[in-house]
């Protein structure tokens, strides 16, 4: 694959991840937040298998089926068991208009644009586009967490906005070490298991969302 | 068995102690205590085969081991060189004999322990050994904070793992916070030169401080000072050593004053004379002066405070403050004198000497002090010297060994504690003589604290031993106390012969000191400075002319003492002709009880009243009368002396940290979504300054 087109692939994955990015956030219903960050994450793995091939780096394969493993079917999949066990059939509870969120959401990506125009030595030795697009990913994830008050929407937006670093990481560098790739697959995995064991436990103790725990205060 | 592999040799039995303590707890406790100990010594056991292999071996000899490649940005190595392999020397010395102590002593002082508690015993002793061990080796930054935390966090557990109290818990969580503050000095010390450097090993590290302007490499210096010197102890970072080297257990607390300490000794030495040294000229200014001044500082204020002590391991916990002030008198003297025209290099490599020597003779002396302190505390559960008393007849083998201990720190002769306090006084007056002005003055001040500290820790070790062991028993614990085990009694005549082999021929042990001060100062060394006449004699050959006048013998010394207390023994016995019987002490008719005897209140009292000024004494008389104020029942008096550092900087700082948190904690909202928000910002703002800054 010649230089050029491996930029416009990653160009294109990257419309494509910021376009899931906005289905997150515009999402009104819990499932439909969960299906987006599931596709996210293939593009993800795309993203991954198809700089492998380019690049000639075998652990780039490695953490390609790694992250479509655990990103787009494992972490969906248990945050799809917790909606259902926990019968939760109302809307996600944002904490400002959806609406609001959006534009906000616009704000983040025109400005992590705007503000990586100046790095150009970086831009110049990474594939396309991919800096801004991953620093937008990350910072509407954070958003999304910012913005919601149940802990479930808060876990999509950090599934999010960790995989704008994944993507982040992955350009810039052309692969990072494997361990690292792979210590970020544990933290993910961890933040999952600690928040779905809190959540669960939460419920089933006092009957009352993690936005609720904001009563202890002392 | 090639010294080569003797560092993968040490690793294995380290790790395999670590791993078998845990895995044979399911089995027995015991067996897991007993199992975990034995691998730590043999580990010891193969620490000191290295340390001696590369110390007497040939000169300049280093021994290198590449790590495997774990990080693709950092190449991680081992490397003992000639200081590397004397502190090793060191840590195997101590580590010898608190293996052998520890399994008897668990056994009586915790006999209920469960086999939990048992193996995260063992399993953290042989995690400690082995990172205190390889914190001396390693030759990356990487591995280096990687074991100087592996160092901290194994103390902590032993630490913590003692007693359950609440007490233990609070001197646990004061060590880990001012262990970690330290560290994150260090870290930023290390993060600046890999930055400059861009590689972590210290072949890269020095490279990359040769270019340093003086006003980074001093910035770098005083970061990683503090660092250290917030690990070994030194006044005013000394809060958590007197409260969390008392819980742990004894052997431990050993390790921990005897050897821990010295590691953060060997990190300073390795910053100032190694990594952050210029590469020709002497080191800056500044260094070798508060170095010297906050160590005069730290001897004075831990004798002062251990004086005021009643509790046996808290007392000596405050001598280590003493004696690490010593220890860096000798260090900062030798980086004021290092390099300097004129002076000569023989100076420093004395005082360089004295500091090192004084390492191994704290070492060996402290950690037999506190091994005696622990066969006293499993046989009595009682640290508070004012219940002890009388056990001298009890457990003859802990108190003639304690005391020789005592008479080794209080650096009388003929044992080690003397030798490098004299070596110590010998580089201070050698370059008294040299420095004019203020700075001359400096130097006499400290010589003479120096002296303060000897006369003061003598009379706080004559009240120690006296009280704990002499008189008669003030409690029925001290009254039906039995004699320790043997392997515990084995573990202190390790140590205490030592300290005799140090004290009664130093000139001996010299050629060790070889390599460490021919690595650091690549001046004269050790041993051609000080033993130049001969390995009986110790003379410091400063003087161009009168070099006699500062020669002494330590082994003639003894063979004096020895033999005017044997004229002494044999007069007595001649003019005496068995005319004596026993009878108890005359005490005006009345009936003797123990309350006779000299308290460690009291003994210290006119202590307390020269120094009040320091002290701050508190003192609470209640007095209970039947009727009239003439007729009194009981007094009671309690009395307490405070620790200056602790009420005049840390618990304002407590009290400013306590209203800031309590100020934020009324204005935060407690929404998980508010926080995050805050983080978002925070994001945005740093990516938009990064943006301005550009």
């Amino acid at each position: 694959m010649s230089e050029e087109a491996l930029h416009a692939v990653i160009d294109d994955l990257g419309a494509l991840l910021l376009f899931t990015m906005i289905l997150i956030v515009a999402a009104g219903q819990i499932y439909r937040a969960i299906y987006a960050v599931s596709a996210q994450s293939l593009l993800i793995a795309l993203a991954a298998a198809v700089l492998a091939t380019a690049t000639g780096n075998t652990d780039l394969w490695v953490i390609a089926g790694v992250t479509l493993a655990v990103k787009a079917v494992a972490l969906p999949w248990v945050l799809h068991w917790i909606v259902q066990r926990m019968d939760i059939r109302r809307e996600i509870e944002p904490v400002i208009p959806i609406a609001a969120t959006l534009a906000l959401s616009v704000v983040i990506v025109v400005a992590s644009f705007q503000l990586t125009t100046s790095l150009g030595p970086v831009r110049q030795a990474i594939a396309g586009n991919a800096l801004p697009v991953g620093i937008s990913l990350t910072l509407t994830g954070v958003l999304v967490m910012a913005t919601r008050k149940t802990a479930l929407t808060q876990m999509v937006g950090l599934f999010a906005s960790e995989n704008g670093i994944f993507f982040t990481a992955m350009a810039v560098t052309q692969g990072m070490p494997l361990i690292i790739e792979i210590g970020v697959i544990l933290d993910v995995i961890l933040a999952a298991l600690v928040m779905t064991i809190l959540v669960l436990r939460v419920r089933s103790t006092v009957d009352a969302d993690v936005a609720d725990l904001d009563r202890l205060r002392g | 068995m090639d010294v080569d592999s003797g560092l993968g040799l040490m690793a294995a039995c380290y790790g395999a102690g670590a791993l078998s303590s845990l895995l044979l707890a399911r089995l027995s406790g015991r067996l897991a205590l007993g199992v975990g100990h034995l691998a730590a010594f043999a580990g010891a056991v193969a620490g000191l085969g290295i340390a001696l292999g590369v110390l007497l071996g040939a000169p300049g000899r280093t021994l290198t081991q590449p790590l495997p490649i774990l990080f693709p940005f950092a190449r991680l190595s081992l490397s003992v060189d000639g200081l590397s392999a004397y502190f090793l020397f060191v840590i195997s010395l101590v580590a010898v004999a608190a293996a052998l102590y520890g399994p008897a002593y668990l056994r009586a002082h915790s006999p209920d322990a469960g086999p939990a508690r048992q193996a995260a015993q063992g399993f953290a002793l042989n995690v400690f050994l082995g990172s205190m061990a390889f914190v001396c080796c390693a030759d990356d930054a990487l591995t280096f904070l990687f074991c100087w935390e592996g160092m901290t966090l194994a103390s902590y557990v032993l630490v913590v793992s003692d007693d359950r109290d609440g007490e233990n818990a609070r001197a646990g969580l004061l060590y880990m916070v001012m262990a970690h503050g330290g560290t994150a000095l260090l870290l930023v010390a290390f993060l600046i030169l890999t930055e400059r450097s861009g590689a972590f090993d210290f072949m890269a590290l020095r490279a990359a401080a040769r270019d340093l302007d003086p006003a980074t490499r001093t910035t770098l210096f005083f970061l990683a000072f503090s660092g250290f010197a917030a690990k070994a102890g030194v006044v005013p970072l000394h809060v958590w050593l007197p409260r969390a080297h008392p819980a742990a257990p004894s052997h431990v607390s050993a390790l921990m004053s005897g050897v821990m300490l010295k590691v953060a000794i060997y990190g300073i030495l390795r910053f100032a004379f190694d990594l952050l040294a210029p590469v020709a000229g002497p080191l800056p200014f500044s260094w070798g002066w508060i170095v010297l001044f906050v160590g005069t500082i730290s001897a004075v204020l831990g004798v002062l405070y251990a004086l005021q002590q009643h509790d046996l391991k808290r007392l000596l916990a405050f001598h280590s403050v003493e004696n690490i002030g010593i220890i860096l008198i000798g260090v900062g003297l030798a980086m004021i004198l290092w390099r300097q025209e004129g002076v000569g290099g023989a100076l420093a490599t004395v005082a360089l000497t004295a500091a090192l020597l004084h390492t191994v003779n704290h070492a060996a002396f402290k950690g037999l002090l506190f091994l005696g302190a622990g066969s006293v505390l499993c046989r009595t559960h009682v640290r508070n010297m004012e219940e002890l008393g009388g056990l001298a007849r009890r457990m003859p083998w802990t108190a003639g060994l304690f005391l020789l201990g005592a008479i080794a720190i209080s650096a009388l002769p003929p044992l080690n504690g003397f030798v490098s306090e004299w070596l110590t006084f010998q580089a201070l007056l050698g370059s008294a003589s040299r420095f004019h002005g203020p700075a001359g003055l400096v130097i006499v001040f400290a010589a003479a604290m120096l002296a303060l500290t000897g006369g003061l820790a003598a009379a706080c070790f004559v009240k120690a031993f006296g009280v704990t062991f002499l008189g008669r028993p003030r409690t029925s614990h001290a009254e039906h106390a039995t004699e320790a085990p043997p392997s515990m009694i084995a573990a202190m005549v390790w140590l205490g012969a030592v300290c005799v082999a140090l004290g009664v021929a130093p000139g001996y042990a010299m050629p060790l000191l070889d390599a460490p001060t021919a690595t650091l100062l690549h001046g004269p060394v050790a041993s051609a400075v000080v033993t130049a006449r001969g390995p009986l004699v110790l003379s410091t050959a400063l003087m161009p002319s009168g070099a006699d006048a500062t020669a002494i013998s330590m082994t003639m010394v003894a063979a004096l003492l020895l033999s005017l207390t044997a004229i002494a023994w044999i007069l007595r016995r001649g003019l005496q002709p068995a005319l004596h019987r026993a009878a108890p002490t005359w005490t005006c008719g009345m009936k003797p009880t123990s309350r006779f005897d000299y308290t460690a209140t009291a003994f210290a009292k006119p202590l307390r009243l020269v120094f009040e000024a320091l002290y701050h004494p508190r003192r609470e008389v209640t007095r209970e009368t039947a009727g009239t104020p003439y007729v009194l029942r009981r007094i009671h008096y309690a009395g307490e002396v405070v620790d200056l550092a602790e009420t005049q900087v840390y618990h304002r700082v407590e009290r400013e940290i306590s209203a800031l948190s309590q100020a934020i904690r009324a204005r935060s909202t407690g929404r998980i979504y508010g926080y995050i928000g805050f983080v978002l910002g925070a994001l945005f703002v740093a990516l938009l300054l990064s943006e301005l800054g550009r």
